[in-house]
């Protein structure tokens, strides 16, 4: 509970608090702000969708109803295009990647690219890298014909599957395992750690560790509310998420890598592919940056290209 | 403290005559606006997305649709003609026969009030004329009524699984043994009562009679089988489901009942065939009849959301102040058990019963409960169920419950009359309700066997 | 519960509710059918209409809150009438009045917050006052959310004169969100009107009271000389 004369921050999320990737975080972040700026700030985190789901959250924090939240980076659509970069299919060819080019200046701009609509990204936390699972095997990219997957609602999710010549199908989060269970979709991309949590994989073939894309929140606030904050009190809770941001990012390569060996344990098929195996599945998807080029900006594109060289050549 | 002052503002509201749902919502803004800094449009908000925001209660309108169709589509006589050919003929065989036919329409419709109308107003008549007291056909009638929110497709279920964000069609599932199991407990006490009593029994009209009547009435009962088929064999979501059956009612009240639409015979003149008729494929759907069905549907729909958008601002009230939480400590730290537990549950609901219309009332105490009941283990499929089965039975106790109302309305008889006459049953609903709070495999077997385990994935 | 019909008077109100009635109708027909298509177009089809989930979400907030004061206005809205129904005539009057003031404050409060929740998504100020409308807020650098589109459903054509005005001249690719919410507003107006009349009404003796006890109740009007006590 909060103090009297203490700012109350409040946090919505829609996961819960101990498992998911972004419940973690955010439990982490509101334990290290309560503990260090006791007496000055006061965090409460709504999570579960309890207090606003992922599409409310943005206009009540236009409003000044709520300082803080995550959302994926899909629910930025009417804000900016630049995240679309993120689900652009092997754009990133791993999370070092993925690190790398948001630390770097293409990154850190993009946290800004919405101030004039009102929210000002103050990092990225990640969920993972995506996989692939229908209910049949997925070895080749052809092997996806035809078949309906559940994507985020996103244009470049939609292309993505267009691309494969499969059926994208938006649906909540919370339907999918039925729908992939009674068959109304036959697949789905999430990341390992999503995959085990909702037990896809029950339901499934098998994953095929794809790799193909990031699945990454963005923390973000409301740019008057924290430009009105005390410079101390700014710094100070900037300084605390930034360490927050750094230890979950690592550790959730560990939390993704230990869902997936949890799923083969649990007698789940996971299925790898061979390197010309994986190029003919790039090939069939790249056509799709060409499409969302002018949103994201050849740029970025580089730069994420750059990244990419970077981190396999070291 | 703060919350007994809300619950107690509500509650004196609506004894006052102010709607439920003003009652929930008012109380709501003062409290948010006194005690949190939450602005009146997060309000506004938060009422809007009752309805764009919960993908869920979108089979509500649908469902009510759909029944609509089918209790102006004459599907009402066929099954209670159905039902009196197959089991008529035993003592107490129209009382029983009344049982049924409430089962079999609970099976197309989401709300128990709709099935106490649809049968009871034929059914009663019928038993008076056969010899029946008034009050033992009321009685009946009023209990077997509220198996139309247990058996699926039900208007409770689904404002529980959009509550607490489990599946529809596990909750749906998992209506089918206990509805049954309830009305073959009515059935049978009907029985043992005729035998004992003498009551008056009908002709077997054969086998012929039967299969008739069943022909007749397999149009509409093939509803079911359509909602379940689909959803389980992967064609729809249960929101897709209630609008597909909705689709499927329409087509059948006009176009194979023809009691309704273009087709229908005025003034007791005999309904035209279709093919006489072939524009009627497209008058239908700009008929005057489909119109009215559709608006009645549709002001149902609006006094029922009224009150669910209020009492999600409640519920909004209770998480911004952290109620939840609150309880689940204070109850966890008691150290109460999950028989305590349960009993506490039962208790809240009957009460709350009285005054709330059950889909408002299940709003609210989901959330309340609903974290209490995962801490101490209870599936929170068996949990729904249990609430449900509460509210069966707040509709039919005194002081004031709805199918007490509506009953006395259909049978025309006062209020404590009805309350009287349905008492006896009302003890086999009780037993009923310990059966099922405390056999929890009643209510999870089918949809395990069905659809594997439960998970909670919050 | 019966009261007198205070509502059937003259063509012009006959007109409206007709044209109330009819609009509530067709909303839900396109729930249905939009919703139906999309199952068709999915299982038969292995497509769909992406914008339609979005669109019935929308129609169902529609037809709420424009039906809510319908409700009101033929006294539909379900409550507790069994303390109304044993306090004396004179007692139970000004309980009702009671009770129809604080609709008239909820309609007002929520209008109110109506306003300021649309205003911006219009361009336009909110109200300031925490609970009573004061004045206009000055508009602020992020006051301005005009550009603020939906998720799924497509700019229609027809609306592109609309974009100079609103968007700075900017392309709208999907739907603004001003024009999916404007309903509350409106709604929650219609609603503060028609529980001033209902007041008005209750004030005159022209009608006892705000609610009925259950959602049935026509129905069972309808059925009612089935059963009569003979
Ligand atoms: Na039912
Ligand atoms: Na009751």
């Amino acid at each position: 509970d909060c103090d009297d004369g203490e700012m109350v921050i409040k946090f919505s999320h829609v996961t819960n608090t101990d498992r998911h990737p972004k419940g973690i975080a955010a439990s982490l972040l509101q334990e290290r702000v309560n503990e260090e700026m006791d007496g000055t700030a006061c965090m409460e985190v709504y999570p579960n969708s309890t207090l606003y789901n992922d599409d409310q959250v943005l206009e009540a924090m236009l409003q000044g109803d709520v300082q803080m939240a995550a959302p994926s980076l899909s629910k930025f659509e009417q804000f900016t295009k630049v995240f679309r970069i993120f689900d652009l299919p092997f754009m990133f060819n791993n999370i070092e990647a993925v690190d790398a080019f948001q630390a770097s200046d293409a990154g850190q701009d993009m946290l800004e690219s919405m101030a004039r609509r009102g929210l000002l990204g103050l990092g990225f936390w990640h969920n993972g890298m995506k996989q692939m699972s229908a209910n049949k095997p997925l070895i080749e990219p052809s092997d996806a014909e035809g078949l309906k997957f559940r994507v985020q609602a996103s244009e470049v999710l939609k292309a993505q599957m267009s691309a494969m010549g499969a059926s994208p199908q938006p649906m909540a989060f919370s339907e999918v395992y039925g729908a992939l269970q009674t068959g109304v979709v036959d697949g789905q991309e999430n990341t390992w750690s999503n995959i085990y949590g909702q037990k896809f994989f029950e339901v499934q073939d098998g994953i095929t560790e794809t790799n193909h894309g990031v699945l990454d929140y963005l923390v973000v606030t409301n740019v008057d509310w924290w430009d009105g904050l005390d410079e101390d009190v700014r710094d100070q809770l900037s300084t605390i998420l930034a360490e927050v941001t750094e230890t979950r990012n690592t550790e959730s390569y560990n939390v993704n890598q230990e869902a997936k060996q949890a799923i083969i344990d649990a007698g789940g098929t996971v299925r790898e592919l061979d390197a010309s195996q994986r190029e003919a599945w790039v090939e069939a998807m790249k056509p799709v940056w060409e499409q969302f080029v002018e949103d994201v900006g050849q740029e970025n594109i580089d730069a994420a290209q750059e990244m990419n060289a970077q981190v396999s050549g070291s | 403290m703060d919350v007994v002052i809300l619950f107690a503002m509500v509650i004196g509201l609506m004894l006052i005559g102010v709607p439920i749902a003003v009652s929930l919502g008012f109380s709501s803004i003062l409290f948010l606006l006194v005690l949190s800094d939450t602005s009146l449009s997060s309000i506004a908000q938060s009422f809007y997305q009752a309805m764009a925001g919960h993908y869920t209660l979108l089979a509500i309108p649908f469902f009510i649709l759909a029944s609509s169709f089918m209790s102006t589509g004459g599907v009402a006589q066929r099954i209670i003609r159905f039902s009196i050919a197959l089991v008529g003929h035993l003592p107490g065989g129209l009382a029983i026969a009344g049982v049924f036919a409430c089962m079999l329409f609970a099976a197309l419709s989401g709300s128990s009030p709709a099935t106490v109308v649809a049968i009871g107003s034929i059914v009663i008549a019928g038993m008076r004329q056969v010899g029946y007291s008034r009050d033992f056909a009321a009685g009946v009638i009023a209990n077997a009524g509220t198996l139309g929110i247990l058996i699926p497709p039900s208007i409770v279920m689904v404002v529980y699984a959009s509550a607490t964000d489990v599946s529809v069609g596990r909750m749906f599932l998992a209506g089918v043994i206990p509805g049954i199991m309830a009305g073959t407990m009515l059935m049978t006490t009907i029985y043992v009562m005729a035998r004992m009593r003498n009551l008056p029994k009908g002709d077997w009209l054969g086998w012929g009679e039967v299969f008739e009547s069943g022909a007749d009435a397999v149009w509409g009962l093939l509803l079911i089988v359509i909602i379940l088929g689909g959803i389980y064999g992967g064609i729809f979501t249960p929101t897709e489901a209630a609008a597909v059956a909705a689709v499927y009612a329409f087509l059948i009240a006009c176009f194979v009942y023809r009691d309704m639409g273009p087709l229908a015979g005025r003034d007791g003149a005999p309904n035209t065939p279709l093919w006489r008729k072939p524009q009627a494929l497209v008058t239908a759907f700009f008929h005057r009849d489909t119109r009215d069905t559709l608006f009645e549907a549709g002001k149902l729909t609006i006094t029922l959301m009224f009150i669910i958008a209020n009492a999600l601002i409640l519920k909004h009230v209770l998480t911004d102040e952290q109620i939840p939480q609150q309880i689940a400590g204070a109850m966890i730290n008691a150290g109460f058990g999950a028989v305590m537990f349960l009993v506490i549950v039962n208790v809240i609901l009957l009460i709350g019963g009285q005054f709330m219309e059950p889909s408002g009332l299940i709003v609210i105490v989901a959330p309340l409960v609903f974290p209490i009941a995962i801490e101490l283990g209870i599936d929170p499929i068996h949990l729904g169920i249990i609430m449900v089965v509460n509210m069966e039975i707040g509709m039919i106790t005194p002081p004031v419950g709805l199918n007490l109302f509506v009953t006395s309305g259909v049978a025309g008889m006062p209020m404590m009359r009805v309350v009287k006459a349905a008492l006896p049953f009302l003890a086999v609903l009780f037993v009923f309700l310990i059966m099922v709070t405390y056999i929890p495999v009643l209510s999870t077997w089918l949809p395990t066997t069905f659809m594997g385990p439960e998970l909670i994935t919050n | 519960m019966s009261h007198t019909d205070p509502h059937h008077r003259g063509g012009m109100h006959r007109f409206v509710d007709e044209l109330e009635e009819t609009v509530i109708a067709v909303i839900l027909g396109a729930m249905t059918i939009i919703t139906f298509i999309n199952v068709v177009l999915r299982y038969g089809f292995n497509t769909g209409l992406i914008w339609g989930l979005e669109a019935v979400s929308f129609l169902f907030a529609w037809l709420v809150l424009f039906g809510v004061s319908y409700a009101v206005k033929k006294t539909a809205n379900l409550g507790v009438d069994a303390v109304l129904n044993i306090v004396p005539r004179g007692t139970r009057r000004v309980l009702s009045l009671i009770a129809a003031a604080v609709c008239v404050a909820y309609a007002f409060l929520l209008l109110k917050g109506a306003w300021d929740y649309w205003a911006n998504f219009a361009n336009l100020p909110q109200t300031t006052g925490r609970w009573f409308p004061t004045g206009f807020e000055e508009m602020g650098r992020t006051s301005y959310r005009g550009w603020y589109e939906v998720v799924d459903i497509p700019f229609p054509e027809w609306l592109r004169w609309i974009q100079p005005v609103m968007n700075e001249g900017m392309d709208y690719e999907k739907l603004p969100r001003f024009i999916p919410y404007v309903i509350l507003p409106v709604g929650a107006l219609m609603l503060l009107i028609r529980f001033v009349q209902a007041s008005w009404r209750i004030w005159h003796g022209r009608d006892e009271s705000l609610i009925v006890s259950h959602e049935a109740e026509d129905d069972v009007r309808d059925v009612a000389h089935m059963n009569r006590e003979d």
